[in-house]
């Protein structure tokens, strides 16, 4: 008995692409691109099913197939072109989705400064919502490295955004240190 | 050949890519953190939000159809 598609199936997976697209879009720069690697990964997943073991993160399981594609693309991409790394950067920074606040675009083009493997820690735990755990997972390395990655991405990002030192965060920032413990 | 060729291209990406300045992990402040922590996720919600392109509701509708046959294979 081949396992057919249930419709809640769909529904998880259809569930899961918002979430799936705001990190490819976020990791790749770009939107079109964003969507064939989210199509890719919707087809890729639904191939091997068989693999998917009931009871875990379908999520995690999703996000692993997109960054894998993501890499082997990129890597397929740094063969081709000579220099990719320049046009690379300049085309994550070049991104104004329709609609999206100019207050993102500082923020952007920081984390198109992060290498791409710190920006991929940060995007998976920082806002996906993934453990480090999970996130070790997702990435094929070990906890502590992306511990390492987030804490590096947070800091380079602070120095680009010169978040250090404003100094008129007052009695808030203690709060919020106290809520972070 | 080739082999050699991709495990040495595989190499090179691998040292690029790991190849940063800071070699020690600095650590920020709580506050700092927060702050660079509500701008990720406020940019990430707004790409949350936007609206699933029809592409892939029409990617999954088709799953239902074949759900009677012999399921995708291309």
């Amino acid at each position: 008995m081949t396992p057919e598609p249930e419709p809640e199936l769909r529904e998880a997976l259809l569930a899961a692409v918002p979430s799936l697209r705001a990190f490819a879009i976020s990791l790749s720069g770009q939107v079109d691109r964003a969507d064939d690697l989210v199509q890719d990964t919707l087809l890729r997943a639904l191939a091997n099913l068989h693999r998917f073991e009931p009871g875990t993160n379908l999520n995690a399981w999703l996000f692993t197939i997109l960054r894998n594609l993501f890499h082997s693309e990129y890597r397929k991409r740094r063969r081709e072109v000579e220099d990719p790394d320049g046009s690379y950067a300049g085309r994550l920074k070049v991104q104004p989705e329709q609609g999206s606040h100019l207050d993102f675009e500082d923020f952007r083009s920081a984390l198109a400064n992060l290498p791409s493997d710190q920006r991929e820690a940060l995007l998976l735990v920082g806002a996906s919502g993934f453990s480090y755990e999970e996130a070790a997972h997702i990435c094929g390395c070990a906890v502590g490295t992306i511990k390492s990655r987030v804490n590096r991405a947070r800091f380079r990002l602070a120095s680009l955004l010169n978040v250090e030192d404003i100094e008129d965060l007052g009695p808030d920032s203690m709060t919020r240190a106290a809520l972070q413990g | 050949m080739t082999v050699e060729k991709g495990k040495k291209l595989a190499r090179t990406i691998l040292d690029t890519s790991v190849n940063d300045k800071l070699t020690t992990d600095p650590k920020l402040d709580s506050g700092s953190q927060k702050r660079i922590g509500d701008q990720l996720r406020a940019m990430y919600d707004e790409l949350m939000q936007q609206p699933v392109p029809d592409r892939f509701k029409e990617l999954l509708d088709q799953l239902d159809k074949k759900n009677g046959g012999k399921g995708g294979s291309q």
